[in-house]
């Protein structure tokens, strides 16, 4: 950018901490969460909305969060993989995706729990089938799926 | 990082109506469509972004006066689900639950995909049987207007609408059908996930008597609008449901389209998955299915 933007006051809430700083009125959530306050665990992969890589929950809801401006989640609450650990302990899904293997290089794998994640938050008892449709904005070159979707349907609590 | 200067977002109609006036200013929904061509060059980056998700009265679907009206800054994700829209348009709710995956249906609203206007975009040709008119608001010297225009006649081209500068597409309107109508959508991509459509086909009809009393068809994908299929629907009403007749509405679909060969398919594939789309389509109809 060669202009220099005024930037503009943001508060919302990440991870259950509220928080509030100045952002250009340009800056993607996601750029805000990895530049502004360090939380480099959600990754960008194209940019663009097609592989899942940046997927946090806004207000409960999964979204690519390089595709929403970071001025649009003004008081609202966001979820990023670094809040599902709790009292020092990693998160269910996290734990099934080590088990399962369903890691390689491990780029995808934010995106891909917290698709998990906002799967299981509305449906704790997903089918193979629902498992697959609910990942099918997260992409991964390395697992080839397999594990990914074994290590979540571990988690599918019986009884659906 | 968009090079934008100044971001609104409007809690009152009135304000967003004044506000989409401002010279240079861009109306942001979901921004699935927009947050892209900006980082891809497509479209020059507005210095005044409005976002109009916080603008009240534009989210959910309702019934006013017998019609089911759908707020432009509804999320696809909840059309999908809606239980009036999964009762009443069946085809709208399965349109809108199979577009791309569930991040970018949380985020993308009714209001954007039709205003963005791509020949693709899978919500029109279900509202093109639907007959359903979008609501037009403007500014005028003393308050707001609103005019009200037909599905079929919101597109004018590739990106291109009737929507003129500084007006917002506030809702899409459409009576329920009546019971019994047969109805049935589909859209036909190279994968199953995150498809966009290499074509797309709608049918809507009312049998009676053993013959098509009404007809609506649309197409996707295959012309630089989403297309009504008049030709088809001409060749339909007032005819059974014969292999004759669906055979000539299957060559009638085909000769109306205006496809393109791009990357998805050549325009002889579109030409040719069409009319067997359409056929199928009328075979399930003619069996006595609901769709
Ligand atoms: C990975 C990916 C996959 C996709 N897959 C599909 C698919 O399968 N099927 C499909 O149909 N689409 C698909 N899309 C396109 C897009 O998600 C949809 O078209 C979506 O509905 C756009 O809505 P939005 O709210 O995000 O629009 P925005 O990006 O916010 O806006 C789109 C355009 O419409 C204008 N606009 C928005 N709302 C209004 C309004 N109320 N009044 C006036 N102007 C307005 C904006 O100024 C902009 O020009 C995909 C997109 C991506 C990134
Ligand atoms: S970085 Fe957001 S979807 Fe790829
Ligand atoms: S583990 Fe490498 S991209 Fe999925």
């Amino acid at each position: 950018m060669q202009e220099v933007v005024e930037k503009v006051e943001l508060a919302f809430t990440v991870n259950g901490e509220a928080m509030s700083l100045r952002v250009p009125p340009g800056a993607t959530l996601l750029e805000v969460l990895r530049e502004d306050l360090e939380l480099t665990g959600t990754k960008y992969g194209c940019g663009e909305g097609e592989c899942g890589a940046c997927s946090v929950l806004l207000d409960g809801r999964v979204v690519n969060s390089c595709l929403v401006l970071a001025q649009e989640c003004d008081g609202l609450e966001v979820l990023t993989i670094e809040g599902l650990r709790s009292n020092g302990q990693l998160h269910p899904i996290q734990k099934a995706f080590v088990e399962y293997g369903a890691i390689q290089c491990g780029f995808c794998t934010p995106g891909m729990i917290m698709a998990a994640y906002a799967l299981l938050e509305a449906n704790p008892s997903p089918s193979e089938e629902e498992i697959k449709r609910a990942l099918e904005g997260n992409l991964c070159r390395c697992t080839g799926y397999r594990k990914i979707v074994d290590a979540v349907l571990s988690l599918a609590r019986e009884g659906a | 990082m968009p090079a934008i200067k100044k971001y609104l977002a409007p809690k009152a109609l009135e304000d967003l109506i004044r506000d989409a006036s401002t010279e240079g200013a861009t109306i942001l929904a979901g921004g699935t469509d927009l947050l892209p061509r900006w980082s891809r060059g497509l479209t020059p980056v507005a210095e005044v972004v409005i976002d109009i998700k916080r603008v009240a009265g534009l989210n959910g679907v309702s019934r006013v006066n017998g019609e089911i009206c759908i707020g432009a800054c509804t999320p696809v994700c909840d059309i999908a689900k809606d239980p009036t829209i999964r009762k009443e348009a069946p085809v709208l709710a399965e349109a809108a639950g199979r577009i791309a995956c569930p991040q970018i249906r949380n985020r993308a609203t009714l209001g954007g995909n039709l205003c963005n206007a791509s020949p693709a975009a899978d919500t029109a040709i279900p509202l093109i049987l639907l007959e359903a008119v979008v609501d037009l608001a403007s500014a005028t010297t003393d308050g707001t207007t609103v005019r009200e225009v037909p599905i079929t006649e919101f597109f004018r081209g590739p990106g291109a609408t009737v929507l003129a500068p500084g007006e917002i597409l506030t809702r899409v309107r459409f009576k329920p059908p009546a019971g019994g109508m047969f109805a049935a959508w589909d859209k036909f991509g190279t994968r199953p996930a995150m498809e966009i459509a290499v074509a797309s086909v709608g049918v809507a009809l009312k049998i009676e008597a053993g013959k098509a009393s009404w007809a609506r068809i649309g197409y996707g994908s295959v012309a630089p609008v989403p297309l009504r299929g008049r030709a088809a629907e001409a060749e339909l009403v007032g005819k059974p449901l014969t292999p004759q007749t669906i055979g000539k509405c299957a060559a009638a679909a085909r000769d109306q389209i205006e496809p393109i060969t791009d990357v998805r398919a050549s325009a002889a594939y579109r030409r040719e998955i069409v009319g067997v789309m359409l056929r199928r389509m009328l075979e399930r109809a003619g069996s006595g299915r609901k769709g």
